[in-house]
């Protein structure tokens, strides 16, 4: 989580939300959410799971 | 109950006291839920505005927790820990298409950081470290990450799953 909070504090471009699955199961739910922490860009759910930052900045660059 | 094991404020405490700028918090709540104020607290389905608040949780043994009320008491007691760190509570701000929640603002900005639902146990730690990295005079990340975010021509958003293991 905390990657996605510094991205987002490093560039105006990004935001980043952490949001609770268990508190809103149906978003959760439409978005497929079986695993954490699930990585949503954009709207589209993306992978699972940490990475390490560089590959979290590849993955989220080229999404 | 205490917010944290004394261990933990005392580090909490430091980290904070090493703030090099003020963070904001803002707690968001659905309308009427803000404490004090009158209206039921509890958990609800999107209303007939259209408001998506707080679905039901499936979690058990949690049927009679009031999410805003124990939102505003973990941004509360966060603040309470540094000086550097002020929280506020809101109505249904805009913006915020889910309730209860809590904006994290370097100097009382809004650049996009935000924990949608209550920080639950371990999650306590990310809305902590949000603070922590929101506090920084510069970002943390590797010159490289910086120099490919510089680069970014559109907006990106980000949303995060987690549950509080």
């Amino acid at each position: 989580m905390l990657l996605a909070y510094r991205c987002a504090l490093a560039s105006e471009r990004v935001t980043a939300t952490a949001i609770e699955a268990n508190e809103f199961p149906q978003l959760a739910q439409e978005l497929e959410v079986w695993a954490v922490p699930r990585i949503v860009v954009d709207g589209e759910p993306r992978w699972d799971g940490a990475v390490p930052e560089p590959e979290f900045l590849r993955r989220i660059l080229s999404a | 109950m205490a917010l944290l094991r004394a261990e933990e404020e005392t580090k909490v405490r430091e980290w904070f006291a090493a703030l090099e700028r003020p963070v904001e918090l803002v707690v968001a709540l659905k309308a009427g839920s803000v404490p004090g104020e009158a209206g039921d607290a509890r958990p609800e389905t999107p209303d007939a505005f259209g408001v998506p608040g707080p679905e039901e949780t499936p979690r058990s043994g949690s049927g009679d927790v009031d999410f805003g009320t124990e939102m505003v008491r973990v941004c509360e007691g966060l603040a309470e820990l540094g000086d550097g760190v002020a929280c506020r509570v809101e109505d249904e701000p805009d913006g915020f298409p889910r309730f209860p929640a809590v904006s994290i603002r370097p100097e009382g900005r809004d650049v996009g950081v935000r924990y949608d639902g209550l920080p639950w146990g371990y999650e306590l730690s990310s809305l902590v470290g949000a603070i922590v990295e929101a506090g920084r005079d510069e970002p943390t990340l590797r010159p490289e990450s910086r120099a490919a975010l510089e680069e970014l021509d559109r907006d990106l958003a980000l949303d995060v799953f987690v549950t509080p293991t």
